[in-house]
């Protein structure tokens, strides 16, 4: 048996266990050794990685902790060609991040094994949290991001994501010739129409279930009273903080939109570099970790593991993908960690809160570039 | 006796400070030899226990000497600016005057620029309106005490006016331009582009001291002679940590000429070595996130980029050092992080610097040598050319530019009854 396939055995059993029930110590053993063995195989894979890891301060072979193996931080996926482990014939498809205007977009290539994986990892996560059943499925978005294409965006991916959810699929969004987005009101008031009774599921990016559901459905006066939705969202909340809408607006806003309770309104994070894993929020505010992933806060000080109640940046570890080296990354966010273990919803393992991004660095002193000379002059065409 | 500086609110505040020096400018000249006893007075007062904590200080004091600053004034200003008196200039004569008030915008990443950078002006005779970076204020009173109290009758103390406020806060710079004859600007791109941009009057002499990088450099019989690499890694860790490497003359590669018989592993040990003394001795008391990112960015980058590349760098983000080849600059990422480049031929390499440049750390036991490299930085824009260790070291020229003479106008007297 190929050391690939074993490691793919031992992927698909975690996924198969109860996501959130694992004792914490167990759960520390088991990925331990699958991770060791995927930083072999991916040592074996990319030399260029082999490289990384054999420079790190510590062998990951006797690593004694999740903490103690070589995790890489996000950005060096921004690279082109991106990162990879597989070969460019077993690629499916390939994740772009949601960059923002003149940011360079991550991309993550996932083979067929990490794609089928990718999603009976959200699959089992969203289904602690609404239940087995299908159910329509409502989009706040438009129906070109279901189209299944070659490179996917974040948000294209985060609604296929939920896919398996769905006994059929609703966009309430269209997109205008100016490429901007507005609401598909008959659509969407046929909808609630319709599922008045039924149990729905909702997704959209944060900002965009905002301006262009909550706002126009408030200006309107109107409410679709559907109170058995879970309404989920991610996404960030950088563009709402802009517009100072509060967590506890949205969450007002969403629930008096759709006529449910505002537990049913679910805010989750995520990224398309930690595929498969999704951070949900429980009904005390806090987020888990799933039984094939964990999460490491460390202190930007010493990057040691931070204590309970410290902040620190967001290391995210999954044993998902092995289409890129995907199982130790080091984020650009931070969280709070509430506990390592006993949140009182009874989800075991870490409980932390997201506290946003690294804040860009203050400082900009006279050893802070830019650029060069040679380059400026190559700008205006001198050099 | 506690210094405070002033939290500025109101553009009249910083008008009303100005007023007052100038009239102080106009109506009391300091004599220069005043000028240097209390500098003096105030290297000797700092040398305390309780100001060791002062990024840069033991530089500071340094540059305050009297044996230091004097022969600096001579240069600049003629050897009869140490008594106030003209010099022949044929049948002429030469003496310098003060602008008159002199405006400071330091960079917020060095902690003792804001002194550095008045004391220049001082020095002149003029007086200074300075704005004190927010995380600068605490560490810039404290020193400014030692002053007032060596400067017993306010002589010098009276002659500055500090102010910090809130850096967009666009109204009190542009007060502060307004009535200005000169102006010290220091910091990075953004930071100088938007204090250029200020309205100050037509009159008003702008020096400017942009963002640059540092480098350093060594031929092979020094960084491979075994007896004296340990103490050179010691100079390079030194250069490194200081200002967390964030200063224009901290540098941020280092680049080997190679040698038959020199192992640049075995080199970059040592300096592994005098890095984690170093930080031992200075380890980091806080980091901003963004920087760890950067760093933790950095290691991988390089790492992945070529399997070739080597590094040595701790868990924590304390220091790095990215070992490999290349020919030009690399990207600073800072945070004591140095890019340890193996050459074939360094004049080659310095050849290609562009400007960019500010100062050049040498290592080189070939004097010959070392005057060929020093022509070939200097034609490709390095301003500062010193040997390793004394990277930091403030003094005139700076970027190339004098430091007291733009602040002074020479006056020309053709007697008439010649």
């Amino acid at each position: 048996m190929s050391g690939l396939v074993a490691i793919e055995q031992e992927i698909d059993s975690l996924l198969l266990q109860p996501p959130y029930g694992v004792d914490p110590k167990q759960r520390q053993t088991s990925l331990l050794g699958l991770l060791k063995k995927e930083l072999a195989y991916a040592c074996e894979q990319s030399p260029r990685f082999r490289n990384y890891v054999e420079h790190w301060p510590t062998d990951f072979r006797t690593a004694e902790s999740i903490s103690d193996l070589p995790y890489l931080p996000v950005g060096v996926f921004k690279a082109n060609p991106p990162l990879t482990l597989t070969g460019s014939d077993q690629v499916k498809r390939t994740l772009t991040s949601s960059a923002t205007t003149g940011q360079i977009p991550s991309r993550v290539v996932l083979d067929a094994a990490t794609a089928r994986r990718m999603a009976k990892g959200v699959t089992t996560i969203i289904r602690d949290f609404i239940g087995p059943a299908r159910r329509p499925y409502l989009v706040i978005d438009t129906s070109q991001n279901l189209a299944s294409q070659a490179e996917v965006g974040a948000r294209g991916a985060a609604i296929q994501a939920l896919g398996a959810f769905a006994t059929e699929v609703v966009c309430c969004l269209r997109s205008g010739q100016d490429g901007g987005l507005s609401i598909d009101l008959n659509t969407l008031l046929a909808c609630a129409g319709k599922w008045k009774h039924a149990d729905v599921l909702v997704y959209g990016f944060t900002y965009i279930i905002w301006t262009q559901l909550v706002q126009p459905l408030r200006r309107e006066g109107i409410t679709l009273d559907i109170p058995n939705v879970h309404v989920l969202h991610s996404g960030g909340w950088k563009r709402l903080t802009e517009q100072s809408v509060t967590r506890e607006a949205f969450i007002g806003g969403v629930a008096s939109v759709f006529g449910c309770s505002a537990d049913r309104v679910v805010d989750y994070y995520g990224m398309v570099e930690n595929v498969g894993v999704i951070y949900p929020d429980c009904a005390y505010g806090n987020k888990h970790v799933p039984a094939f992933a964990e999460i490491i806060v460390r202190d930007p000080l010493t990057l040691a593991p931070v204590e309970p109640g410290q902040r620190g940046i967001i290391q995210v570890c999954s044993v998902l993908p092995t289409s890129f080296p995907g199982f130790l990354l080091l984020t650009e966010d931070m969280a709070e960690v509430i506990d390592y273990d006993g949140c009182p919803c009874g989800r075991r393992g870490i409980s932390f809160r997201f506290a946003g991004r690294v804040p860009k660095a203050e400082v900009r002193g006279c050893g802070n570039l830019g650029n060069t000379r040679h380059h400026q002059l190559q700008e205006v065409g001198v050099a | 006796m506690t210094y405070r500086i002033q939290a500025i609110d109101s553009s009249r505040d910083i008008t009303c400070a100005a007023q007052r020096l100038q009239q102080l400018s106009r109506e009391k000249p300091l004599a220069t030899q005043l000028i240097l006893d209390i500098f003096d007075q105030w290297a000797a007062a700092l040398d305390d226990r309780a100001l060791r904590d002062i990024p840069g200080l033991t530089f500071l004091r340094l540059w305050l000497r009297r044996g230091n600053l004097e022969p600096i004034v001579l240069r600049e200003l003629g050897a009869s600016a140490l008594n106030g008196g003209w010099r022949d200039d044929g049948r002429a004569r030469l003496r310098a005057f003060p602008l008159g008030v002199v405006g400071h915008w330091p960079a917020g990443n060095v902690e003792i620029q804001p002194l550095l950078s008045l004391t220049c002006a001082l020095l002149g005779g003029n007086c200074c309106l300075v704005r004190v970076p927010s995380r600068l204020v605490a560490i810039t009173e404290r020193v400014m005490e030692k002053l007032q109290k060596v400067d017993s009758n306010g002589s010098l103390t009276e002659r500055i006016f500090m102010a910090s406020f809130n850096h967009s806060r666009t109204d009190l710079h542009e007060a502060m331009a307004k009535t200005v004859d000169g102006a010290m600007i220091w910091g990075g791109a953004d930071a100088v582009a938007q204090v250029r941009g200020l309205p100050f009057p037509h009159w008003t002499r702008v020096l400017v001291f942009g963002p640059r990088l540092s480098a350093a450099a060594m031929d092979a019989e020094t960084w491979g002679d075994r007896t004296d690499r340990f103490s050179w890694c010691r100079r390079i860790a030194r250069d490194v940590w200081q200002f967390d490497q964030q200063a224009c003359s901290s540098p941020q590669a280092l680049f080997l000429e190679r040698g038959a018989g020199c192992d640049p592993d075995q080199f970059v040990e040592d300096l592994k070595q005098a890095f984690q003394e170093e930080n031992r001795h200075h380890p980091r008391q806080q980091i901003e996130p963004a920087l760890t990112s950067a760093i933790s960015l950095a290691r991988a980058s390089w790492l992945l980029a070529n399997d070739g590349n080597s590094a040595l760098f701790p868990a924590s983000p304390d220091w790095t050092i990215l070992l490999g080849t290349a020919t030009e600059m690399p990207n600073p990422t800072q945070g004591r992080t140095l890019s340890v480049l193996v050459v074939d031929d360094l004049l080659k390499v310095i050849s290609s610097f562009d400007g960019t440049l500010q100062t050049l750390g040498l290592g080189i036991k070939d004097a010959s040598k070392e005057e060929m490299l020093a022509i070939a930085a200097g034609r490709s824009g390095v301003d500062r050319i010193v040997k390793l260790g004394r990277m930091h070291v403030f003094s005139s020229p700076w970027d190339g530019t004098e430091l007291i003479r733009p602040m002074v106008r020479f006056v020309r007297h053709v007697p008439s009854e010649d």
